[in-house]
């Protein structure tokens, strides 16, 4: 069998209408227009079907390795390709070495928990910090300050009152965090995170320096490397995750899926061309398989599985 | 079996008497060992018997020699891919890393789209894999090549287009 130039012409086409829509800036205009030429020939529809089946294909192995395993790069920029893709997946501790180093360390103590974990501590002044999925955390009490490193991850902080009145801070490699007697929450992710209050309130500053900003409770706050946003009023999902669900209302597809495989292992990738189909509900995140299962009866995608470690999340056409 | 099956065989097999010894000196001296080197010489044959191309060799030599300059490429083209693959897993975080059992099979996964990217210029192919597995989107991937987002468009849509025309071509083949 060959391709008749008919054929050839309409892969083309289909190769074209595939860049466009996995744009990252894809418009309505140009969904429509996709729409357009698939229904105007068979043809056109079976020639996507073929991209699809590359697609497919590329999506049967993580992006993570894929990446640094079919990138043409001798020796040191291999190494620097792997380098970054380590920044990417690993907790981004690296940096906080230092600080490791530091004398005084008698009472700092260590927590974590793995993926799909979540644990409460009591600290020593009888502060609580619960610990989301994948979360580590260094705490250090001296006679001048209580601070709680938070080196990835997501807490929430419930302050104690402190008899010797230290202040009460979270640490992240962007911002510090001081507490106003309180309950809050911090993420910290790589170059960026997000400060949310539930009572009272906390004042962020960047440790590169500049002014504080005050966030009051039913606020949060968005942080990067080098700034701080405008307090906004809290995402109706904050702090859920303490009680073992992620709300969604009218969330981007793919939006949902990255927050729930913070609590999975392995990869699951939303097929770009979904990823803005808008999902509400609650999802149970202590089961994700079970949060599938509920997108996919509830919504029109389906969830294939190519192997434990790797799920992706298509149309169901 | 009919008689041009018995001809067929029998070429093969005065081919393999003739030249599978030389064959495996010649591998020899470029992979410098000689498991390697009885393994492609063995592949070979099973190349020339599935052609059934045995009856109409003139120049066996040549003809041998062309066959697993092609397996030694596959073969280099492999080791340099599961060099990487290698280094990309010790570099995950250990408790992302896949079994054994899924490791080998996202390595075949690796090999086949490997193959479905060669021919691909290597601007072209950095712009898919950028897209495709960094998850970057074009702008992105604009500002790091320094080019303009329209290129990034147009060297994701050349991809696409050539792996589609791989994926059929290795379906037939």
């Amino acid at each position: 069998m060959s391709l008749s130039p008919e054929q050839l012409q309409a892969i083309r086409a289909a190769a074209q209408w595939y860049a466009r829509l996995h744009s990252g800036t894809a418009a309505d205009a140009d969904r429509a227009g996709w729409r357009a030429w698939l229904a105007a020939d068979p043809l056109h529809d079976q020639a996507w079907q073929r991209m699809a089946a590359v697609s497919e294909q590329m999506a049967s192995v993580p992006g993570a390795l894929a990446a640094p395993t079919l990138s043409e790069l001798p020796g040191r920029s291999r190494r620097q390709v792997l380098r970054s893709a380590l920044l990417l997946t690993t907790t981004g501790c690296l940096g906080w070495l230092g600080w490791r180093s530091e004398t005084a360390q008698n009472l700092r103590c260590d927590y974590r928990t793995g993926i799909g974990e979540r644990r409460a501590f009591q600290l020593a002044d009888g502060s609580t910090v619960l610990l989301n999925t994948d979360t580590s955390i260094d705490v250090r009490f001296d006679g001048k300050q209580r601070v709680v490193r938070l080196l990835w991850g997501e807490i929430i902080v419930t302050t104690a009152v402190d008899p010797a009145q230290r202040p009460f801070k979270v640490i992240t490699e962007q911002v510090e965090v001081l507490a106003l007697g309180t309950r809050f929450i911090v993420r910290a992710q790589a170059q960026r995170g997000e400060v949310a209050v539930l009572e009272k309130a906390v004042e962020v500053s960047l440790r590169s320096g500049g002014p504080a900003t005050r966030v009051d409770a039913g606020s949060q706050l968005d942080f990067s490397d080098r700034s701080l946003g405008r307090p906004r009023a809290n995402d109706v999902s904050v702090g859920a995750w303490q009680r073992g669900s992620i709300i969604a209302i009218d969330r981007r597809l793919d939006a949902l899926l990255a927050e729930l495989s913070r609590y999975r292992m392995g990869v699951l990738r939303c097929d770009p061309a979904i990823g803005d189909l808008k999902v509400s509900g609650v999802f149970p995140i202590d089961n994700t398989d079970l949060a599938l299962a509920a997108l996919e009866s509830g919504f029109p995608l389906r969830v294939t599985r190519y192997s434990r470690f790797w799920v992706q999340v298509s149309h169901s056409r | 079996m009919s008689a041009n099956d018995l001809y067929l065989r029998s070429a093969v097999n005065d081919l393999y008497c003739d030249h599978h010894g030389w064959l495996q000196g010649w591998l020899r001296k470029r992979l410098g060992n000689t498991f390697d080197a009885a393994d492609l010489a063995q592949d070979t044959f099973v190349r020339v018997i599935k052609a059934r191309s045995a009856l109409d060799i003139r120049e066996p030599r040549p003809y041998l020699s062309m066959i697993a300059k092609g397996l030694l490429v596959d073969l280099f083209r492999r080791r340099s891919l599961e060099q990487s693959y290698l280094d990309a897993l010790a570099a995950m975080p250990e408790r992302q890393q896949p079994s054994l059992e899924e490791q080998a099979i996202l390595f075949q996964a690796l090999m086949e789209i490997d193959r479905l990217l060669q021919g691909l210029g290597p601007r072209v192919k950095q712009v898919f894999i950028l897209s495709q597995f960094n998850g970057l989107t074009y702008p992105q991937i604009a500002e790091r090549l320094d080019v303009s987002v329209r290129t990034v468009n147009n060297h994701m849509a050349k991809a696409m287009e050539h792996c589609c025309l791989m994926q059929i071509q290795l379906q037939l083949a």
